[in-house]
């Protein structure tokens, strides 16, 4: 009974997402089962936090640490966030609502075992369940080609990255013997298998299809298309959800299980956060679609929060711990206004003269914009400043000139929308009040953004690396 | 490695004799070719419908819930196997992963994936 308490969180979601699935078929409203699935993060998330139990559980395989916690609280935010987000959005595109809410349930299950996975088929065994229920919620508007085309694109490029993955755990068995990450480490540093170069590849496959999942350049091809193609409130959960789940695994696996490989561990996420950052940035400049937009400023983003793992230290894992947290509530924020304005909101012709006719959406779009560059009074700015700042003290001055100097070219394409919400002629009427779920999620994101820049010192307590 | 040797010689070998093959017949063979020669099949009929021919959709939802099934069986035999020393909560943890299971095959039945039409 002890180790079913260390799952109580994922035992929540899964058992909730059965009920659903067995009643989907009488959920007529939307409201219902979103309701459900708000209630069950939030359950969740009290479970996480408040329930005592053991370090770990079934045999070591799965941490309960309090890095385990603060992802597990993440993630059950993101869920209900989503749920409350994708109301309105269920009925107009005629989507099964039980069955989008048991999928949403049922990956955030997996986002929750990956976060406290202690052993790599554990971790396997959760971003598995995470990814296969993203193919299906991309595709879940059956109606749209481009939404199909968007779910087949991400599962062929998923799938090779599983595969990747699984690759690298068979190498890094074969080569230590062990796939708990405690047991890894121990064998590389008691055998001397440092420099084996069979284990090597081992760890570059795990970091790339790690990288997948959080759309770090080079993995970061299916990002845009799968956003794009995706209804706004399943883009909203990929970025927040999928980048947090990749970036938990990377510190877990990074800190505890290839600890004795840091210097390759650190130039293969050297590498991938230099890529991330310039060319998400620079190709954000030239879109179009806000959804696009936001998909290459989240490989940027990526990027950004790969520079607190490259030191190895556990106050740059702390940095990207609240980094995770932060950049979640940043995009659950702007892809919020983007399904609040529903059609509208996709294009970026769609801003033009925003704050004339609806002033207080294009405000709270500013501060999320604000946040996602990295303004001063917003938590988005404490969250870079604690990256570029361990990166900084770990010696890689270059890198983190970079991360400023993208930082401002980023300014760009983010305030452009900002100067079209509030510099220009308004075209057409007024857009449609937005649902309460929408507006409540929206209070949520704000909020925490405001605080977390008013009182950056307030995540310190909570992100304990593993 | 040696063991292989027998192994990479016959691949090698069987390569070889094909390849002679294949390329004798192209230098070798006269080369007369007319409309009918280049059909998929030499038969003097045209083919009407691709090779593979069409499968009717629903059998993938069979194939779906073969699956389903196919996964309960995977994991009850090494369950059977060592039934008598797992005890009592063996047989309560397999009847909920059963449970789980059924819940899958319950709302294939309630979306209708059992009937025909």
């Amino acid at each position: 009974m002890t180790d079913l308490r260390v799952i109580a969180p994922e035992l929540v979601l899964s058992v909730v997402a059965m009920g659903l699935v067995v009643v989907a078929r009488h959920i007529r409203r939307a409201r219902a089962a979103a309701s459900c699935v708000v209630i069950a993060g939030a359950c969740a998330a009290v479970s996480a936090v408040w329930l005592e139990s053991s370090s770990s559980g079934f045999g070591g395989t799965v941490a309960n640490d309090s890095a385990a916690r603060y992802f597990h609280v993440l993630f059950a935010t993101t869920l209900a966030l989503t749920a409350l987000l994708s109301v309105r959005h269920l009925d107009a595109e005629r989507i099964p609502p039980g069955e989008f809410c048991a999928l949403l349930l049922l990956a955030t299950t997996g986002m929750m075992l990956a976060g406290s996975a202690a052993e790599l088929l554990v971790l396997y065994l959760g971003l598995e369940l995470m990814t296969l229920c993203s193919y299906v919620l991309v595709g879940v508007a059956r109606d749209r080609p481009t939404s199909n085309e968007a779910a087949i694109k991400y599962f062929l490029l998923g799938s090779f990255a599983s595969a990747l993955l699984l690759y690298g755990i068979g190498l890094t068995y074969g080569m230590t013997g062990a796939t708990e990450f405690t047991a890894i480490a121990s064998a590389v540093s008691s055998r001397n298998l440092g420099q084996e170069p069979l284990l090597l590849v081992g760890v570059a496959l795990v970091a790339a299809g790690l990288a997948f999942k959080i759309a770090a350049v080079p993995f970061h091809a299916w990002a845009p298309d799968a956003y794009q193609g995706a209804s706004a409130p399943v883009a909203a959960f990929l970025s927040a959800g999928s980048k947090a789940t990749g970036l938990a695994a990377l510190i877990r696996v990074g800190l505890v299980a290839f600890a004795p490989e840091q210097r390759i561990w650190s130039a293969l996420l050297l590498g991938l956060a230099v890529l991330s950052m310039i060319i998400g940035t620079l190709i954000a400049v030239s879109q179009t679609n806000l959804k696009r937009l936001l998909a290459y400023s989240s490989v940027a983003h990526a990027g950004y929060a790969l520079l607190g793992l490259i030191p190895g230290t556990p106050d740059g894992a702390s940095a990207t711990m609240t980094y995770a947290f932060v950049y979640a509530f940043m995009t659950l924020g702007a892809f919020g206004v983007v399904t609040g304005l529903g059609q509208r909101g996709e294009e970026l012709a769609g801003y033009h003269g925003l704050a004339a006719v609806a002033p207080v959406r294009a405000a709270l779009m500013l501060l999320f914009l604000l946040s996602l560059t990295g303004i001063p009074p917003t938590a988005g700015f404490m969250a870079k400043f604690a990256v570029i700042l361990s990166a900084v003290e770990a010696g890689y001055i270059a890198v983190a000139v970079l991360a400023v100097l993208c930082t401002a070219v980023s300014a760009f394409f983010y305030l452009r929308v900002a100067v079209l919400m509030y510099m220009t002629e308004s075209q057409g009427l007024a857009p449609a009040r937005f649902p309460a779920g929408v507006s409540a999620a929206l209070a949520v994101a704000a909020s925490v953004i405001i605080l977390g820049g008013l009182f950056p010192d307030s995540f310190r307590a909570w992100t304990v690396p593993p | 490695m040696s063991e292989y040797l027998g192994i990479a010689l016959f691949f090698v070998v069987a390569g070889a004799i094909v390849a002679t093959f294949v390329a004798l017949a192209s230098v070798l063979g006269p080369k007369k070719p007319s409309p009918p020669k280049l059909e998929p099949f030499e038969c003097g009929k045209l083919p009407f419908a691709l090779p593979a021919g069409r499968l009717s959709v629903k059998f993938y939802l069979t194939a779906i819930l073969f699956i389903l099934f196919d996964v309960e069986l995977v994991f009850l035999y090494p369950w059977a196997v060592v039934y008598r020393r797992l005890g009592a909560l063996g047989l309560v943890e397999m009847v909920i992963f059963l449970g789980v299971l059924m819940v899958g095959f319950y709302y294939a039945w309630d979306n209708g994936a059992l009937d025909w039409q």
